[in-house]
């Protein structure tokens, strides 16, 4: 920590002394290269941090560039003009955000691109922003009586400007606002399962992103005092682009660096204009197919190479590596804990069921994937649901956790009706799930994994980085010491800090389930959690799940592997074809003529003495 | 739905059936490995089953010897012939004919076109013959020729899926779960289908979890669980096991 | 009404351009799972080709515009190699990474051709008069060459061999390899089409418009927006959001004069947010 401190503290003196060494024309340049450089930041903002794409970002530069202008031009003072023009940008930032609710990706990349090209045309043919030519002889920003008119001068107010941009934006993004965005960015249908609310984290990122153009467009038109719509063309949104990603799209600082990279460039190559783009059109393309993370990745990658290499020389920390296997670092092995408070499980005693479903059909055109299936599920309950290949199972999964709405029927979450509840409105209610195929945020390290669905707060709550940046601070470290309390309980504090993709399989698997346990849920769903597991990891898996319902949380799993089911479950229901053919304790299940029959093919009744007659 | 079964179907000439040799198979998906180092033997014109729970490996077993996945085997031979280099699109012109788990037709081309892509690799002008076979063995396929193969009943898609993969005369069938979201009437014709296929002398590899169905189709079965290969023996004799029933039942 | 006919025959003129535009755009969309963010440029170096050959080396029209597209085929070979790695990349940068090389290409279409662009004369020049109406004769040529074009695309992906393997792949990849059709070649193939059909855009474009090397982007971004409006994936969605979305550039030029771009995107955008997947719906392809 102290090493990445010192770091930002050279870069920080460099910053400063660099002036001197550069005479008239490379300062403006530098100036020029600064306010790219917050510019690029709203871009790690919206699309590094938060996923979205955002091709709109220098019209928000624009928005602030040319409100500042036009105001200032009609007498305003400049610091009004320029609080008023972030707050066109912020506006305008979420007007853009609204198509983000319906569409992502490539779609969203055009309509943020169409929505860039009307507003230069839009500026490029209204009398009030001049037009084509655009507003000239704009006035020097005021300040204390220093003489911003000097380029000089204007370097230094940049970058306590940009040291600012950097502050606040890398507070966002290391609390729980940016982890939000970094969860959602990963995966959205995961994020919403432990309570994120999407679309206000869309539009949040979008406004964060404008403001900071704002930013960037208040200082422009300070420095080149000239605004047109030349600036602010197709070619400015791909120069802008190009520096994020080459500098390293998931890095403020790599955002920032490679913005002011490409403005060096751009201006030690101005005679060869064409080839200059070549260049970094090409260099867009490398990093893209080779190092997707940038510069900024490249160094972290040979850093760590480096790490590995001297670690191996050394004698310390061998059990880091002794734990790594072909198949990933494993965590300690789960000490099941059985809570002796059993008050949480009396305070269970509701009359409602935990899950209760009635009736429930559900047709995708012309397939009836399920047909008039009945579950009740008693609060405390393990509960499995079993079948075949094509049974309807996962339907009937993804119906309890929000994912489909059934066609008919109904369901009910502890006496609350939920048929049409989307999986963020379920998790609100208390149920948590886990996903077969391990939904865990990628980038984001098992500490934030649990972190974010620790945080149960709601999106509005975000003010208090504007005005109360404090308690943000303050209910962060609340929120680290529950998380590693929790950590400690399923022993992941070892690896805590590592990321989901070096860990084995079966600890990653502890993490998701970590993950649910954060929302201190009424209801655990577990989807297919024995797969890929081996037989140890499996028997840790069953005393987790015990564990789990001795604290008072009721379990429901679908399964293939019958072994785990049958003696974990406290009672199981089998589907085949969309209908339910058993429900009861496993020993009655195992024998049901009907469920061999669905599991081996049609019986005639030749499948041989018990197996408990037989061991006699 | 399917003709009768007849004895001694003739095959056109030069089609010799095939023995595939498989030693030490293994096939990792990221940190999970899904198939553990398992060896069989299909003889030539043999029909052999393996069967297991779902999560067991067989249907990686199966993309892994079509390449279909990485995957590493000491031995992996068709006829003496090394499969390992092959490339998977290569796989048709070595002989061997898939039907993929879930059918996996071209929903949006008619049946005939579907059918004609499986003679991808040959001149589609001398393909007379096969469709003519095709279309003896699955009739309702004639009927539909024209349809858009999306539109067709699961059990068609199924035959189709089959007819597909015999259109390149392949020397060894491998079929994964074809009696999938199949009623029971429909897992008799494929029971009909295989069983009439085999009596041509064509070597199959038969996949699935439907074990009656595996018992009354191939000749020898392989038992998988969790990756690994936890029981042989004769169809004949399997179909009376009891442990087979504690193996897909965990018990 | 004269002026209502005339802009509409205008409309679907450009609505042919777009049409062919995204046609191209979405064959190596299904094929290949690549959105390709510089196929706007490829139909610029297919328009400067055209140009090149029509006013430089005096060849008619037609035979202008099929060697351009041909060279562009060719030269869309060569490029298909370069953007194969950014297929397994997700959306991202996949966007990022395809707008990067149509800068590339934007920048060497500068070099060789020069900054300042060229404009190219109709072919045919004569107005024609139908019902009382005065209709611009070369609109009428692009409208004919598009709709020939587009049953050629047709004939070509339903009736042969190497059509029905562009389709299979692009309905599902492993089956189609386990019929043997070579998924890499069939998508180079596909790539080449593609490249030839933004080629004949850009061809049939440079009279309309003025040819310069930024002609790409404009062409590119009208091109996807009509893809996306008619269902994004859809190849006949293709070809009608292609006209819809001219004729609304079209009508959008009448009425709002310069503001014409600001007016068609501001609808487009409310357009794909009222119904997403476009007007005959979206195909998605399964990057499983």
């Amino acid at each position: 920590m102290t090493r990445k401190a010192a770091g930002l503290v050279l870069l920080a003196v460099l910053a400063c002394l660099l002036p001197h060494q550069l005479n008239i024309y490379w300062i403006h340049v530098a100036d020029v290269a600064v306010i790219y450089g917050i510019l690029a930041l709203g871009l790690a903002l919206t699309m590094g941090a938060a996923g979205q794409v955002n091709l709109a970002q220098v019209a928000f530069f624009g928005v602030g560039a040319y409100a500042s202008a036009i105001l200032t031009t009609h007498g305003w003072p400049f610091w009004v003009a320029a609080i008023v023009a972030l707050l066109a940008a912020a506006l305008v930032g979420l007007l853009v955000s609204i198509p983000a609710l319906r569409v992502q990706s490539h779609y969203l990349g055009i309509v943020t691109l169409g929505l860039s090209l009307a507003f230069t045309n839009l500026v490029t043919n209204t009398a009030l922003t001049g037009q084509a030519d655009g507003l000239n002889s704009l006035v020097v920003p005021p300040l204390f009586g220093l003489n911003l008119s000097s380029d000089l001068v204007y370097y230094y107010v940049e970058i306590v400007a940009l040291a600012l941009c950097l502050a606040w934006a890398a507070f966002v993004v290391h609390t729980r606002l940016g982890r939000r965005f970094r969860a959602m960015r990963d995966d959205p249908l995961a994020a919403a399962s432990i309570g994120a609310e999407i679309p206000y984290l869309r539009i949040t990122a979008f406004v964060l992103g404008a403001v900071f153009g704002g930013v960037a467009g208040v200082l422009y038109a300070g420095l080149i005092r000239y605004v047109s719509p030349a600036s602010f063309s197709l070619s400015s949104m791909f120069f802008v682009l190009a520096g994020f990603i080459i500098g390293g799209r998931f890095s403020l600082l790599g955002a920032v660096g490679g913005a002011v990279f490409l403005v060096l460039l751009r201006e030690e190559l101005s005679n060869y204009e064409a080839y200059a783009q070549i260049l970094y059109g090409g260099l867009v393309v490398v990093i893209v197919v080779f190092a997707p993370t940038g510069l900024v990745g490249i160094v972290r990658s040979v850093a760590k190479a480096f790490k590995r290499r001297t670690e191996r020389f050394s004698e310390g920390r061998a059990q880091v590596s002794d734990e790594a296997s072909p198949t990933g670092l494993s965590a300690r092995p789960y000490r099941a804990v059985r809570l002796s408070d059993g008050g949480s499980l009396a305070g269970v005693a509701d009359s409602s069921a935990a899950l209760l479903i009635e009736h429930v059909t559900k047709r995708f055109r012309g397939l009836t994937a399920l047909e008039d299936v009945d579950l009740l599920v008693p609060a405390g309950q393990i509960r499995g649901i079993v079948g075949p290949n094509g049974s309807g199972k996962t339907t009937l999964f993804n119906i309890i956790s929000g994912i489909y709405a059934p066609t008919t029927g109904t369901t009910e979450v502890f006496g609350f009706r939920t048929t049409r509840a989307t999986s963020y409105r379920l998790a609100r209610r208390g149920v948590a799930r886990t996903f077969q195929n391990l939904r865990l945020f990628g980038r984001l390290t098992v500490r934030d994994n649990v972190l974010v669905a620790l945080d149960q707060s709601r999106t509005i709550w975000a003010w208090r980085y504007l005005l109360w940046p404090f308690g943000v601070l303050r209910a962060d470290a609340v929120m680290r010491q529950e998380a590693d309390a929790l950590l400690a309980l399923y022993g992941l504090l070892e690896v805590a800090d590592s990321l989901p993709g070096v860990l084995s399989y079966g600890t990653q698997r502890r993490v998701e389930i970590a993950r649910a346990m954060a929302r201190r849920p009424r209801i655990l769903l577990l989807d297919e959690p024995a797969a890929g597991l081996n037989g140890q990891e499996m028997h840790q898996l069953a005393e987790i799940v015990r564990d789990v319902r001795a604290s008072g949380v009721t379990v429901v799993l679908i399964e293939h592997n019958m072994g785990l089911v049958m003696s974990l479950c406290d009672q199981v229901t089998v589907l085949a074809s969309g209908r339910v053919i058993a429900d009861n304790v496993p020993e009655v299940v195992a024998y049901d003529e009907a469920v061999i029959a669905a599991y081996l093919g049609e019986s005639s009744g030749d499948n041989g003495p018990r197996p408990a007659q037989v061991n006699t | 739905m399917t003709a009768p079964i007849t004895d001694g179907d003739a095959r056109l000439p030069g089609l010799e059936p095939v023995e595939l040799v498989v030693e030490d198979l293994t096939v990792h998906y990221g940190s999970v490995q899904a198939v553990r180092g398992i060896s069989f033997v299909v003889g030539a014109g043999e029909s052999v089953g393996i069967i297991g729970a779902n999560g067991a490996g067989k249907t990686s077993t199966l993309r892994g010897i079509l390449g279909l996945i990485p995957r590493r085997a000491q031995t992996l031979t068709l006829g003496g012939e090394d499969l390992r280099r092959v490339a998977a699109s290569q796989m048709v012109r070595r002989g061997v004919g898939y039907v993929p788990e879930g059918r996996h037709i071209f929903a949006g081309l008619p049946v005939e076109k579907n059918l004609l892509l499986g003679a991808y690799t040959r001149r589609w002008r001398g393909c007379g013959d096969q469709l003519a076979e095709v279309y003896e063995l699955f009739p309702v396929l004639q009927e539909m020729r024209t349809r858009l193969a999306g539109a067709l009943s699961g059990g068609q898609q199924q035959m189709l899926a089959i007819g597909r993969a015999l259109m390149a005369q392949p020397r060894l069938l491998v079929l994964d779960e074809p009696s999938m979201g199949l009623s029971p009437l429909l897992v008799n014709d494929i029971v009909s289908v295989l069983q009439r296929l085999h009596a041509t002398g064509l070597s199959i590899l038969l996949v699935e979890q439907n074990a009656k169905l595996t018992f009354a189709t191939t000749t020898r079965c392989f038992v998988m669980d969790q990756g690994r290969i936890v029981k042989t023996g004769l169809a004949s004799q399997l179909r009376d096991d009891p442990e087979v029933r504690r193996i897909y039942l965990g018990l | 009404m004269q002026l209502f006919f005339q802009t509409l025959v205008g409309g679907i003129g450009f609505g042919a351009v777009y049409a062919l535009v995204g046609m191209g755009f979405t064959i190596v969309y299904r094929t290949m799972g690549l959105v390709n963010f510089a196929h706007g440029q490829i139909a610029m170096i297919g328009a400067f080709l055209s140009a090149t050959f029509f006013l430089d080396t005096k060849l008619p029209f037609a035979v202008a515009a099929i060697m351009s597209m041909a060279a562009t085929a060719v030269v869309g070979l060569a490029i298909e190699g370069i953007l194969r790695p950014l297929e397994a990349r997700d959306f991202d940068l996949m966007l990022i990474g395809t707008l990067g090389f149509g800068v590339v290409l934007e920048a060497v279409a500068t070099r060789i051709w020069g900054a300042t662009g060229r404009a190219v004369p109709a072919p045919v020049d004569r107005p024609l008069q139908i019902f009382g109406i005065i209709i611009r004769t070369y609109d009428l040529v692009v409208i004919g060459v598009g709709a020939v074009a587009t049953v050629a695309v047709w004939v070509l992906l339903n009736r042969t061999k190497a059509g029905a393997a562009m389709q299979a792949v692009a309905m599902d990849r492993d089956a189609a390899t386990s019929v043997g059709i070579r998924v890499g070649r069939s998508n180079a193939m596909a790539f080449a089409l593609g490249a030839g059909l933004a080629a004949l855009a850009g061809s049939l474009a440079a009279p309309l418009l003025y040819v310069t090397p930024s002609l790409g982007s404009s062409l590119g971004i009208k091109g996807f927006c009509a893809a996306i409006l008619g269902g994004f994936g859809n190849i006949n969605g293709a070809v009608i959001g292609g006209l819809a979305f001219g004729i609304l550039d079209g009508f959008a030029a009448g009425h709002f004069q310069q503001y014409s771009d600001t007016v068609t995107f501001l609808v487009f955008a409310v357009a794909i947010m009222v119904r997403p997947t476009g007007i005959l719906g979206e195909l998605t392809v399964n990057r499983a």
